[in-house]
């Protein structure tokens, strides 16, 4: 009886198996079919790292499923109800965004308006970052350390750290992003704030991956072919992609010195390891990890689904022209200056 | 229930917000909360914001033309938005805060139209947005 149960078990199992198993449409010169649309909106919500109480845990509980649905609803309550410019009570004690010394005056921090940003769809899954697998970026090298505190001691010598809004005295200390340049290769699909929108096409040879945040097009030659030498370095670096059975894995290299990574500063050591496998008609399953020994004591992984929208249309983002941010954050911190001398 | 509701919003928009975009404080100054009552005289649909541009009449009846910041084109489209929704001769009200430069410049925090409607109504149901540009 108990050998029939278990040849029975088996089966369903490997019938269960099998239906998973997805094989993805194949293009007309025969590569595994990935074109589409595919927004990462739905994971904006999701954070990067893992609240330390769960651990090894990357799915929630049904109660905390409820509890993530919960904080969505009133989020959208406030987001709705509350357009005021983001007026909201901060304590530069605390730390995080909106809570240094620079982002919080006189207990009021200043940010753009709510209905700005996406808010993404609450899901199960605790983190983006999925290995090492307490969902926890790993810790910095002792020479990333030193690099990030011989950093830190520079800012804080210089008198613009303490006013409102920090450092602005020259473009170079505004971001790549804030000047519409790049929002860098995990910047551009890594699901935050809003232009989610990701479109690939394909060609023999080929692949194009569009991200609309600063309309990057990376066009990913998947026919063998080597990186250039080490001397070319890049915002968006070099990136070859071969396939392993229906998988595309994109590798990229040849970064510029001053690539950011999450908030982290990353070195011309940057390897990044993407995987895109369809895992059925609507979802592609991406994975990408990260690679610098010089800044990280291990290599870490993110992983989430990315959903199939037809009809999102992947709007044009060309940023630089119309960004008046510069010229009101430059000039703002020229008037902060001669103020100050006048005093 | 104001305080409430930002009180929430603070909580929950500092957990989502792991890489910012534009340092609204190096741009408006905090200490100088604006209230402007005008007429939209062109609307820029450019990147990465938005700039309605608004002529705004002082107590001795000197105009004065102001831009006011809005959010990426994108986003507004997504919030049903469209190049109809706030035509030339439209008079708003708008709450911001002025630019640090000095300029006629602010963010577009709150604005309201003359019989108090809200131009933008925000949230996250898709269903509701396209009536926030009614």
């Amino acid at each position: 009886m108990s050998k029939i149960l278990l040849i029975l078990v088996g089966l369903t199992g490997l019938m269960a198996g099998q239906t998973k198993t997805y094989t993805p449409p194949r293009t007309p010169w025969g590569d595994p079919d990935l074109q589409g649309v595919w927004p990462g909106t739905d994971m904006v919500g999701t954070p990067l790292e893992r609240p330390r109480n769960f651990g090894t845990r990357n799915v929630l509980t049904d109660e905390e499923f409820a509890q993530r649905q919960e904080r969505a609803k009133t989020q959208a309550t406030v987001d709705s109800q509350e357009t005021v410019n983001e007026v909201t009570k901060c304590d530069p004690t605390r730390g995080g965004l909106g809570n240094t010394p620079t982002t919080c005056k006189d207990g009021v921090s200043i940010g753009p308006p709510l209905y700005w940003d996406d808010r993404g769809k609450p899901g199960r899954q605790a983190s983006l970052v999925v290995d090492p697998p307490d969902g926890r970026i790993p810790a910095l090298t002792a020479e990333a350390q030193k690099l990030a505190a011989d950093r830190a001691a520079a800012r804080r010598t210089r008198p613009c750290s303490t006013t409102a809004g920090g450092c602005h005295d020259s473009w170079e200390d505004e971001s790549l992003w804030d000047r519409c340049i790049t929002r860098g290769t995990v910047g551009s699909i890594v699901p935050n704030t809003y232009n989610q929108g990701n479109q690939i096409l394909q060609a023999p040879g080929y692949v194009v991956l569009r991200n609309e945040m600063i309309h990057e097009s990376r066009i990913i030659p998947v026919d063998g072919r080597p990186h250039p030498g080490s001397a070319i370095r890049t915002w968006m670096g070099d990136s070859r992609g071969h396939w392993d059975g229906n998988t595309l894995v994109v590798e990229t290299t040849n970064f510029r010195n001053n690539t950011v990574v999450g908030n982290t500063q990353a070195t011309e050591s940057l390897r990044l390891t993407e995987r895109f496998n369809r895992v059925d008609a609507n979802t592609l399953d991406y994975k990408l990890t990260v690679d610098d020994p010089k800044t990280w004591t291990q290599p870490w992984t993110i992983e989430f689904p990315l959903k199939s929208e037809p009809n999102y249309v992947l709007y044009e983002y060309a940023c630089h022209e119309g960004n008046y941010y510069m010229y009101n954050a430059l000039k703002g911190a020229r008037v902060e200056e001669s103020k100050k001398g006048s005093k | 229930m104001r305080t409430k509701l930002l009180l929430a919003g603070a909580v929950l928009f500092a957990g989502a917000r792991l890489w910012a975009h534009h340092a609204f404080a190096a741009e408006f100054d905090i200490s100088q909360p604006v209230k402007l009552q005008g007429t939209v005289t062109a609307m820029e649909w450019i990147n990465p914001h938005a700039w309605i541009h608004l002529d705004v009449k002082g107590p001795d009846g000197k105009i004065t033309s102001w831009m006011i910041e809005g959010g990426s084109p994108n986003i507004l489209l997504r919030r049903g938005f469209t190049k109809n929704s706030l035509e030339k001769g439209t008079e708003i009200t708008v709450d911001g805060y002025r630019a640090k430069s000095g300029d006629t410049r602010a963010n577009g925090a709150n604005i309201t139209f003359k019989d108090g409607k809200r131009l933008f109504l925000g949230g996250s149901n898709p269903d509701e947005l396209p009536q926030a540009a009614r």
